[in-house]
């Protein structure tokens, strides 16, 4: 089967990573992925396809913007790919009602906005699949990991970049402030003599995108720097998708946050597999029951929820212990959500 | 038959006007029309509707990528009609190669985003049956459909006779014609003609009567296409005003056969894109629905083709002031050529024709019934 994905592809965030990998392992299943458009010179190992006959089937990924390709693109993709052979994949669960997370983070502003979204899914296609771990309400939708995580991406020790930092949190401000600043900021205050270097990477952490509210609500991009200055947290910029793994892996500890709204759905997106394979500890800001459902009973030691400060220290004085930790979800991870197996999940998903 | 017609529509631009006559046309014999979409509160006399249901054919009026709807209602479009019941007509030669000629063309990326292929895979997509309004379309995967037509029950004074028209014609005093000329259409490549034209007029002007041109971007070059390095709509206010050339913006569809009658002379031009395609448009035949004498500003062959031999009379020659001053001296040999223009476009170009003509490119028998 030949895929071909429309999608907002960018470097330093989305889904991109995950296509890549479709990419490179479905040749090994007899299918083929594309993204489409044109070749982007950054990133040569992406294909990228306009030629629509070659493709079977397209997938229509959708992140938190409804992404349009140009009219008579559309106009070429919806007649060439009936209805039948579309298929859905919302990746931050705007194929839902309305949910709004402790009055803070959101996947629609209200319901004109939901109800835009809802016509035009339901529009394109009859299957709608969600990355999520939870189970469906909607009899219309599937679930699908989607992202996977690839053993062969694991930093070895050996070659891992020094360690730059102690902690490291690797992600942009988009809707995690609160968590960071109700949690982790204290806990960083109270440990701060007793750790090394503390890093975030990633967009907005100094400040909003300068094309200001077109960017998304100003709340989603709160930040503190005086804060940050005060802590002694470093600042960088994101890094592109293929130097993710890379950059937490010059951290000794990287913690794990997930928007809100998308922690609440039980989304998964790809950093829960990428911390994994960087030659890190991961430190994961989960419920139990959610990072055991995705990670296996081992994850329950790498939980950062209450005494995060003391959790961090542990984890900085102990990181064998820790690394043993580490293995052993790597093992559950490696059975459980090989590129191999989303392949193969992806192509059933596909509708005949 | 149950004929929708898929384009966008604005009062002001393009094709509405025959859209207009195509749904009336069809009723008029008998079809269900209606134009896709939901109802446009400016153009309340068109049906609209969005039950895809019981269409027989889809007819895709293409001039401008928003002619093809936008989501959702583009997926449903292509969802509920099959490929084989939808027909495409290309009326700005967007299906073929790019063409440049002075400043126009027919594709520009930079105008509306769009390259030369993704205009021909879109049309191709779309209907494996594409018309061009040509006789002769240079591709040989398009057929010939004009599509714009005339319509007779629209023209505006009926007269039974040459002398009779031209009586009426040369008594008309300035309130009833206050003009000796005018364009009605937009600044949109054209400039380089009607310039041309003006400048012969120039010599006649205190004889015929002011000129006057009706429509968008004739007063000064719009900014968007200095900031964007369009051509093709260039004018020259210094020019016009020495001329004494009246200006006015453009009018709603339904005024304009009106307002030409208001005029001794009405030019017609088509832009340059469109004299190297040989295409018609609604101004082609809506002119000779007005109660003017045209000006047929067009190559002869194509004026013998489409009009008629008669219609020969109406294209002047080197001297266009010399022609004008000939029918206000002899106005019953030109209001003859008219009358016999009107009569060869009533018989060869009338709406009920055009639907014959669809129904066979189509491949579908028309369905007539009783006259609603």
């Amino acid at each position: 089967m030949n895929i071909l994905f429309v999608m907002k592809h960018r470097g330093n965030a989305g889904s991109t990573h995950a296509v890549a990998n479709y990419m490179r392992i479905a040749p090994k299943h007899g299918h083929s992925v594309a993204i489409y458009g044109t070749p982007i010179w950054y990133v040569p190992e992406l294909q990228f396809s306009e030629d629509v006959q070659d493709f079977d089937r397209v997938v229509y990924l959708f992140e938190s913007e409804l992404y349009r390709i140009k009219p008579l693109q559309e106009v070429v993709m919806l007649a060439t790919f009936p209805r039948p052979r579309r298929l859905i994949l919302d990746t931050d669960g705007m194929y839902n009602p309305v949910v709004i997370v402790d009055g803070y983070d959101f996947n629609h502003r209200n319901e004109a906005e939901r109800a835009r979204w809802i016509e035009h899914l339901e529009t394109l296609g009859d299957r709608i699949a969600q990355t999520t771990f939870a189970r469906p309400r909607n009899p219309r939708v599937s679930a699908m990991t989607f992202y996977g995580y690839n053993p062969a991406l694991q930093i070895d020790p050996a070659a891992a970049p020094p360690k730059q930092y102690d902690i490291l949190h690797v992600g942009h401000n988009w809707w995690r402030w609160k968590q960071v600043s109700a949690e982790l900021l204290p806990a960083f205050e109270q440990i701060r003599d007793q750790v090394g270097e503390i890093g975030f990477v990633g967009l907005w952490w100094d400040g909003p995108p300068p094309e200001g509210s077109a960017a998304g609500p100003e709340e989603a991009f709160r930040s503190d720097p005086d804060a940050f200055r005060r802590l002694r947290i470093q600042t960088s910029n994101a890094v592109m998708y293929h130097d993710v793994i890379q950059t937490m892996s010059t951290a000794r500890i990287n913690i794990f946050t997930q928007r809100p709204v998308l922690r609440h759905l039980k989304h998964l997106t790809l950093k829960y597999f990428e911390v994994f394979c960087a030659d890190t500890i991961p430190l994961l800001m989960l419920d139990r029951d959610h990072a055991e459902a995705v990670y296996g009973r081992a994850a329950r030691e790498l939980i950062l929820s209450g005494g995060v400060a003391e959790k961090l220290l542990d984890a900085l004085h102990r990181p064998d212990h820790y690394r043993s930790v580490v293995e052993d979800v790597r093992r559950h991870l490696t059975a459980r959500y090989s590129y191999d197996r989303q392949v193969e999940e992806l192509v059933a998903a596909m509708p005949n | 038959m149950n004929l929708l017609l898929v384009t966008s529509v604005d009062p002001w631009v393009r094709s509405v006007s025959t859209v207009h006559r195509w749904v009336a046309a069809g009723r008029a014999l008998g079809h269900e029309m209606a134009v896709y979409g939901i109802p446009h509160p400016e153009l309340p006399s068109l049906p609209f509707t969005t039950d895809l249901s019981r269409v027989d054919l889809a007819l895709f009026i293409v001039q401008v990528s928003w002619d093809f709807p936008d989501m959702p209602y583009l997926a449903r479009l292509l969802d509920g009609i099959p490929r084989e019941r939808r027909v495409v007509v290309d009326l700005w030669g967007r299906y073929n190669e790019t063409i440049r000629l002075d400043h126009d063309f027919n594709h520009l990326e930079k105008l509306d985003g769009h390259l030369g292929w993704e205009w021909e895979e879109a049309i191709q997509a779309v209907s494996g049956t594409i018309l061009q309004p040509s006789l002769a379309p240079l591709r040989p995967d398009v057929r010939s459909f004009l599509f714009h037509g005339y319509d007779a029950g629209s023209v505006v004074k009926r007269y039974e006779t040459a002398r009779e028209a031209a009586a009426a014609w040369s008594a008309a005093g300035p309130a009833e014609r206050p003009y000796g000329l005018m364009y009605v259409g937009s600044n949109w490549q054209r400039w380089d003609q009607v310039r041309r034209l003006l400048e012969q007029y120039r010599s006649a002007h205190v004889e015929i009567g002011r000129a006057c041109l009706v429509g968008w971007d004739w007063g000064q070059r719009p900014d968007w296409a200095v900031q964007m390095g369009i051509m093709g709509i260039d004018t020259d206010p210094a020019l016009l005003a020495e001329l004494d050339v009246e200006v006015h913006n453009g009018v709603r569809f339904d005024e304009v056969t009106g307002l030409l009658g208001q005029a001794r002379f009405v030019p017609v031009f088509h832009r340059p894109l469109f004299r190297r395609l040989g295409f018609v448009t609604n101004r082609t035949f809506e002119t000779f629905h007005a109660d003017t004498l045209p000006v047929l500003m067009l190559p002869r062959e194509f004026v013998t083709a489409v009009y008629g031999p008669a219609a020969l009379a109406l294209v002047p020659g080197a001297d266009v002031a010399a022609h004008l001053r000939d029918a206000l001296r002899r106005p019953e040999i030109y209001w003859d050529a008219v009358l016999q223009t009107r009569a060869h476009l009533a018989l060869r170009h009338s709406y009920a024709q055009r639907f014959q003509e669809l129904g066979e490119l189509a491949g579908i028998q028309p369905r007539s019934g009783a006259a609603r």
